[in-house]
């Protein structure tokens, strides 16, 4: 692809959710976008539906260092090529809830956002029509405020239902899972054959990855993906009040510049900080949008309940969505487990689809085992086993950070080095959901139930948004205190983490900025 | 798109064509067809393949691949003859962007070599130190013994290797990759693949 000589309105940095959201939104705007991909090129119909295939679909750039006592697992959360890490998420889909948005006002801690969930709400109605999300709003009875689903509830296979018992039996409530994955089809899409596949990315469309439903509407709209084009640095003026550009390399050496009115960073919430970090410049000494010294600070990762058990019925658990079947959100009250010392909310996510092998497969969840011992529990798994997991949330914390390292990646750019340790409320609210988890499994039957190790599951914070320049990176839009017309998407943006996943607030977010991007035009020349 | 180490025949034609060759080549193996050498020669075979035709190695030794694959027979049996060895060779002589061995998301930043080769070598200095043996002289009930201390701690001789609960971590989750990974290895668990099954239809294409 040949890249515009002359100056372009948008050049996007990550072709991955933020990315694409925004390049359809801007482009189809009438705006000139170039979206720049440090990773390979990829299609749906490139996607092969094997567990070993698809962790090609996982961060293959520089090296990220990572420090602390709770690593936030970049390689894994984040993606490479075509789509980012979106093109292997699991499109869960909740809402953030009203509280997310003003923790700090409501409970005195973790911070607020600039806006409230009404602030949210017509974009996440706008996406989840634009997308398609599957559910139930009625059933699901702690969801704010919004639009009904346009699509009817995910399929219940033998070991959701298995394990809706045991919710059942502890008086808990459970409601189909809210999914980016289409019940039918939808849109010219294809509904889901509920093969289990969707972190190898979705070779049908049916999952509301990048490639189905965003970069299609961006490139219909004329704008340019460029991948094998990694980032190097944000181009400014001689004041520093405007970034003029991006310099990006090949996988070759070769260096190259896109010149552009406004430059969006959607590179995720590690490469945000890092390019801005990396981009000092006499005017930015300690880094561009860094008069704060915020950038790169506030990095939250959730952490997985992972529990699992046994059943005797045959659960069939590889049917369904990988990111699972029912949802539960009765301890989404952030004191829920205050008795414990703990702070936050929380999930469960219900009945995943697993496959016998990978991080997440059957064999990694009983570690200990080898020899005839594995073959025999791979065999019975294989029949009756059941999971499901909780998203807890991760308070902000300052010394969760990203800097740069002394070492440098092949384009000489310095390596981001990232620490996080979780708070220790947030650490008693895992320790206490895994207890609470671990009651529901023996409720509903389970013959055997053990739990998982604390895993990292998304990546936020790091150039959060706020409506105080010197405790905040960005405003409410995305939009740098210190260059307005540099623009940050993604969940880099998030002052609090909340209880859920983040993709459908990442699409929300991305709308309403693309939004007063496009109505506030002339304002960004200047 | 062709990706040049797995062989996705007519995968940048379009329509039907490419949907049926992407079924047919993953029907053939859920792990794919990797690019072996035998006699100089590139052939596309899977790691079950590989091993069967005593595929050559790229990166590690003879007394590494005999070492390896005993330790992957006794955390795993069958994956001797699932082609592990092979595998990790052949995964080992790859570009670190294109690596499809799990260690790539455990925290461990590429180059993996030294991470294999120095739990080989560990692996059989703490065997010579139990036993003044070779891990794979050691017969199965010794080697059982070993590999179950090694789950737990670095045993005495150990050294200078990965921590020993990873390395054995690492090295099982490719056992498990190349054994049940595969179409095969669902077939054995009675696990429906589910790649099999044909749409109702494509879109994007």
């Amino acid at each position: 692809m040949n890249l515009p000589a002359d100056k372009v309105d948008v050049a996007i940095v990550g072709s991955g959710a933020a990315g694409s959201a925004m390049a359809a939104k801007l482009a189809e705007g009438g705006k000139s976008v170039v979206v720049l991909e440090a990773g390979p090129a990829r299609g749906i119909a490139d996607l092969v539906s094997s567990g070993i295939w698809a962790r090609r679909l996982k961060w293959g750039g520089a090296p990220v260092l990572e420090e602390g006592q709770h690593p936030v697992g970049y390689v894994f959360n984040s993606g490479y090529g075509t789509g980012g890490s979106a093109a292997h998420h699991y499109a869960v889909w909740p809402r953030f809830h009203a509280e997310d948005f003003e923790c700090r006002t409501r409970y005195g801690r973790g911070l607020d956002w600039p806006f409230g969930y009404a602030e949210l709400a017509p974009w996440y109605d706008e996406v989840q029509s634009e997308a398609g999300i599957s559910g139930d709003a009625d059933l699901e009875i702690w969801r704010p405020p919004g639009a009904a689903y346009p699509l009817p509830p995910v399929p219940v296979y033998p070991q959701g239902e298995t394990i809706a018992r045991g919710f059942a039996a502890q008086g808990m409530r459970t409601a189909p899972l809210p999914l980016a994955v289409l019940s039918q089809s939808y849109r010219g899409r294809a509904a889901c054959i509920w093969d289990g596949w969707c972190d190898a990315g979705c070779p049908i469309g049916a999952l509301a990855n990048p490639m189905a439903v965003h970069l299609p509407r961006a490139l219909a709209a004329g704008a340019i993906v460029e991948t094998d084009a990694t980032v190097t640095r944000i181009l400014t003026d001689v004041h520093g009040k405007r970034a003029t550009g991006v310099e990006f390399a090949r996988g070759s050496g070769e260096r190259q510049r896109v010149m552009a009115d406004v430059v969006v960073l959607a590179a995720f919430a590690i490469q945000n900080p890092r390019l801005l970090l990396a981009s000092a410049t006499d005017r930015h000494p300690r880094g561009l949008a860094n008069s704060s010294g915020l950038v790169g600070q506030y990095i939250m990762s959730h952490a997985a309940g992972l529990i699992y058990g046994l059943f005797d019925e045959d659960t069939r658990c590889y049917m369904g969505a990988f990111g699972g079947q029912l949802v539960n959100q009765d301890g989404y009250a952030k004191d829920t487990h205050a008795d414990n010392g703990a702070f936050g909310s929380y999930q469960w996510m219900i009945g995943q689809a697993v496959k016998p092998n990978d991080l997440l497969g059957i064999g990694t969840t009983r570690p200990e085992l080898f020899g005839d011992d594995l073959h025999a529990f791979m065999r019975q798994a294989a029949r009756g086993f059941g999971s499901m997991t909780a998203v807890v949330e991760d308070l902000p914390v300052a010394t969760n950070f990203v800097r740069l390292s002394e070492r440098q990646d092949q384009f000489g750019v310095p390596l981001a080095s990232v620490t996080h340790t979780a708070d220790p409320a947030s650490q008693a609210l895992w320790q206490a959901v895994l207890d609470e988890g671990s009651a529901i499994f023996e409720a509903a039957g389970a013959t055997r139930v053990w739990t998982g190790p604390r895993g990292p599951m998304h990546i936020m914070g790091g150039t959060i948004m706020g409506g105080d320049i010197a405790a905040s990176v960005t405003n409410s839009f995305g939009q740098c205190h210190d260059i307005p017309n540099l623009v940050i998407a993604g969940p880099g943006l998030f002052p609090t983490s909340a209880g859920v996943n983040p993709t459908f607030t990442v699409h929300a977010l991305t709308a309403r900025s693309a939004d007063h991007l496009l109505a506030h035009w002339s304002e960004l020349q200047t | 798109m062709l990706r040049p180490d797995i062989d996705v025949p007519d995968a940048d034609k379009g329509g039907a064509m490419r949907s049926l060759t992407r079924r047919s080549f993953v029907r053939h193996s859920g792990l794919g067809l990797l690019t072996f050498w035998i006699g100089g020669c590139e052939v596309k075979m899977t790691p079950r393949e590989a091993h069967e035709q005593g595929a050559d190695m790229r990166v590690l030794t003879s007394a590494e691949v005999a070492s390896l694959e005993e330790f992957g027979e006794t955390l795993l049996p069958g994956s001797r003859a699932a082609g592990i060895a092979n595998y990790i060779d052949h995964q080992l002589g790859e570009p670190a962007d294109r690596q499809l061995l799990m260690i790539k998301y455990l925290g461990v930043n590429p180059p993996f070599v030294p991470f294999y080769r120095e739990g080989v070598a560990a692996l059989g200095r703490a065997a010579r130190a139990a036993h003044q043996l070779d891990f794979h002289e050691l017969g199965a009930a010794r080697q059982r013994e070993l590999v179950s201390q090694v789950s737990r701690e670095n045993p005495p001789g150990w050294g200078d290797g990965p921590p020993a609960p990873f390395y054995f971590f690492v090295v099982r989750a490719d056992a498990l990759d190349v054994t049940y990974g595969t179409m095969e290895g669902f077939e054995a668990l009675g696990i429906p693949y589910m790649a099999h099954i044909e749409p109702p239809g494509r879109w994007g294409e």
